[in-house]
């Protein structure tokens, strides 16, 4: 891992010619564009970031998860998120999977602080939940793939007292409120690196909304380490840091 | 067009390599699973940086019902983003997401025969940013079809095949439609300009493949009838003959391991060739349009070496020369007004890549990559889509399969 990012930061160096011509300005504008004509996607991104959507390490009847980074800091999504194991691979037949059922609810606290502090803004509302489960089942003593179903939703709400409605082309915005639903897919495959780390890839493909994201995670004994790809997202990369204790 | 027949290779070559891919063990059950992803940021020479990304998903299950019926189901999820794009192929910000089902059965008749019938649907969504509603795509394809493909193996030691296939596909454009008509006539004699579905065509594909120990190559022969899409007449009006278009195609390549070298060029030829024509309006208003016949016709020579250096068993070092160079054999290049030349129109793009791959265990692989690309034509008309220009990008790739 320490030489890949070597060679990453290598590869880099090497291209520093390359960045002088970037027009990061326009760049910036357009990524505001983006996510003015998506809000509820751009912040769905980061609820993808503290989803739990791994299953139990073998062993572990009970798990609980909290995303850090960039949830936690700087989102300031306060979360929690929970695992638990309803019977483990083998157990009631042989070649039967393991099954986890997987859920989890965030609020955003930098929303409720605004609405104590502002004088324009009544009410606000930014929150989210995921429930679903996964199934399970090794492939090789040290390859185990899994597959399963979420469902996700988010709300975001925004509310203006009466009388300091802000101003928006002309035309007096009340409120502002957007969601996101979605059934989502996922397949993956995770394999140990030691003893209780593990890594894993995985692929969650929304149903209605047609969403892909791709992450990549290491596991450890309480941290989990991941790179969460969104190629149709704004920020297309997230580095994430999460935390957890299975029993 | 040329994006159903690159699907139609694609589930072609598909059907071919999974027949090689799977192994032949006693279980009835035999899954089959293979991912990658790519990520990358590209820089081009004329235009601001952007991302795009890649992800090929496959699926499948070998079914052994008996000992000489197998049942292979197959579901490949593909989607492709933003990135380069040779000359008149694609924008830049084009992004295609598809599903597609294919079921074959395999009956094998004698120790060397074997026959591969099946049936495959495909759904394709197309879009130009990430604002845009996939089912709302102007050039989303949906195509349904069957194809037989017959396997010899005339030599088991040295793995030696042949492998002919023929296939069908009904495609349709449900949302493509003329936006000239639709703007001047809404309502005009043939709905299919208007309503969708002015590309709908059946395909039909033939194609031979052997092999021969570490060889492979490859003759296939495209037909595309057009149901509804006519042929532009030198008078600027739509005649009554419909659009036809036929590809040839041959194909070679190897794969040599030599030491820690590994070597797998691949050079191919196609023929394209098709009785559209095509008329230049310079502006709306535009009264003395220029006719170009015989616009879509061209040759196209393409190859690649990828070269990897196996280090030690985990790392490997590669690189990679691509080289494609399309020529047009009756389409005329334009200069920076947007006139035609008198010279035919040839477009060539190469491609040096260089990358570090890790293999991380046995159905896990990590590479980085940058590339540099180098994109020539002598069309010089450049006001919506660059023709000449240069390009770095560089990204991560991984796959996973087993």
């Amino acid at each position: 891992m320490k030489r890949l990012t070597l060679a990453l930061l290598a590869l880099f160096l090497v291209k520093g010619a390359a960045f002088a011509a970037i027009d990061w300005e326009s760049k910036g504008m357009q990524l505001a564009g983006e996510v003015i004509a998506n809000p509820a996607g751009f912040f769905y991104d980061f609820q993808q970031d503290l989803e739990g959507t791994t299953p139990l390490p073998p062993g572990k009847r009970y798990g609980v998860q909290m995303g850090l980074f960039p949830t936690l800091l700087p989102m300031t999504y306060t979360n929690v998120s929970a695992k638990v194991r309803l019977h483990g691979e083998g157990r009631i037949a042989p070649g039967v999977p393991q099954l986890d059922l997987i859920g989890g609810y965030w609020d955003m606290l930098a929303a409720k602080m605004a609405t104590k502090d502002s004088q324009s803004v009544d009410s606000a509302k930014f929150g989210g939940y995921y429930v679903g489960a996964l199934l399970s089942a090794s492939v090789s003593p040290r390859v185990r793939t899994f597959w399963g179903y979420k469902h996700s939703q988010l709300k975001a709400r925004l509310d203006f007292k009466a009388g300091q409605e802000p101003e928006l082309l002309g035309t007096k915005v009340n409120s502002f409120d957007t969601g996101f639903k979605d059934d989502f897919f996922i397949a993956g495959i995770e394999t140990p690196k030691g003893v209780g780390s593990l890594w894993s890839i995985q692929l969650n493909y929304g149903l209605g909304t047609q969403t892909i994201s791709s992450k990549v995670s290491w596991y450890g004994k309480y941290f989990e380490l991941g790179l969460n790809i969104y190629p149709e997202g704004v920020l297309v990369v997230h580095p994430v840091w999460n935390c957890h204790l299975n029993f | 067009m040329k994006r159903t027949i690159l699907s139609a290779l694609i589930t072609a070559g598909l059907a071919g390599r999974l027949c090689a891919a799977v192994a032949e063990d006693s279980k009835i059950f035999t899954p089959f699973f293979d991912m990658t992803l790519s990520e990358a940021a590209f820089l081009p020479s004329d235009g601001n940086i952007f991302s795009g990304g890649d992800i090929n998903t496959q699926v499948g299950l070998l079914a052994k019902v008996a000992e000489k019926d197998h049942i292979f189901g197959l579901y490949n999820f593909n989607y492709v983003g933003q990135g380069f794009a040779p000359q008149d192929s694609r924008q830049f910000t084009d992004r295609s997401l598809s599903h597609n089902f294919n079921l074959e059965y395999r009956r094998i008749i004698t120790d060397r025969i074997r026959v591969r019938p099946g049936v495959s649907a495909n759904w394709e969504y197309r879009r130009t940013g990430a604002n845009e509603v996939w089912k709302n795509g102007l050039y989303n394809m949906n195509s349904f079809g069957g194809q037989l493909a017959a396997d010899y193996t005339f030599s088991e030691e040295q793995r030696g095949y042949v492998t002919a296939q023929y296939l069908f596909r009904s495609v349709k454009f449900p949302n493509y439609t003329d936006l000239l008509t639709e703007f001047q006539n809404p309502s005009p004699a043939n709905s299919a300009n208007v309503n969708g579905g002015l590309e709908d065509q059946t395909m039909g594909q033939f194609s031979v493949r052997p092999g021969w120990k570490q060889f492979f190559g490859g003759l296939t022969y495209t037909v595309q009838n057009y149901t509804n899409q006519k042929v532009v007449t030198e008078t600027g009006v739509y005649g009554a003959k419909k659009q036809r278009d036929t590809d040839t195609a041959l194909d070679f390549g190897f794969h040599q391991t030599l030491g820690i070298f590994e070597l797998a060029p691949v050079v191919s030829y196609t023929m394209h060739s098709s009785n559209q024509n095509f008329m230049l309006y310079k502006s709306l208003g535009d009264t003395s349009p220029q006719f170009g016949a015989k616009y879509y016709d061209f040759s196209e020579l393409a190859f690649g070496v990828p070269l990897d250096l196996n280090i030690t068993s985990k790392w490997a070092v590669g690189g990679a020369v691509n080289f494609t160079r399309r020529a047009y054999s009756k389409r005329m290049a334009r200069d920076a007004d947007n006139n035609f030349t008198a010279a035919e129109q040839v477009n060539t793009m190469t491609t040096l890549t260089g990358s570090l791959r890790k293999r991380i265990n046995e159905v896990a692989m990590v590479r980085l990559f940058a590339s540099f690309l180098v994109a020539r034509s002598n069309n010089k008309f450049e006001k919506y889509l660059p023709y000449s220009y240069t390009g770095n990008s560089f990204g991560l790739a991984y796959q996973l399969s087993y």
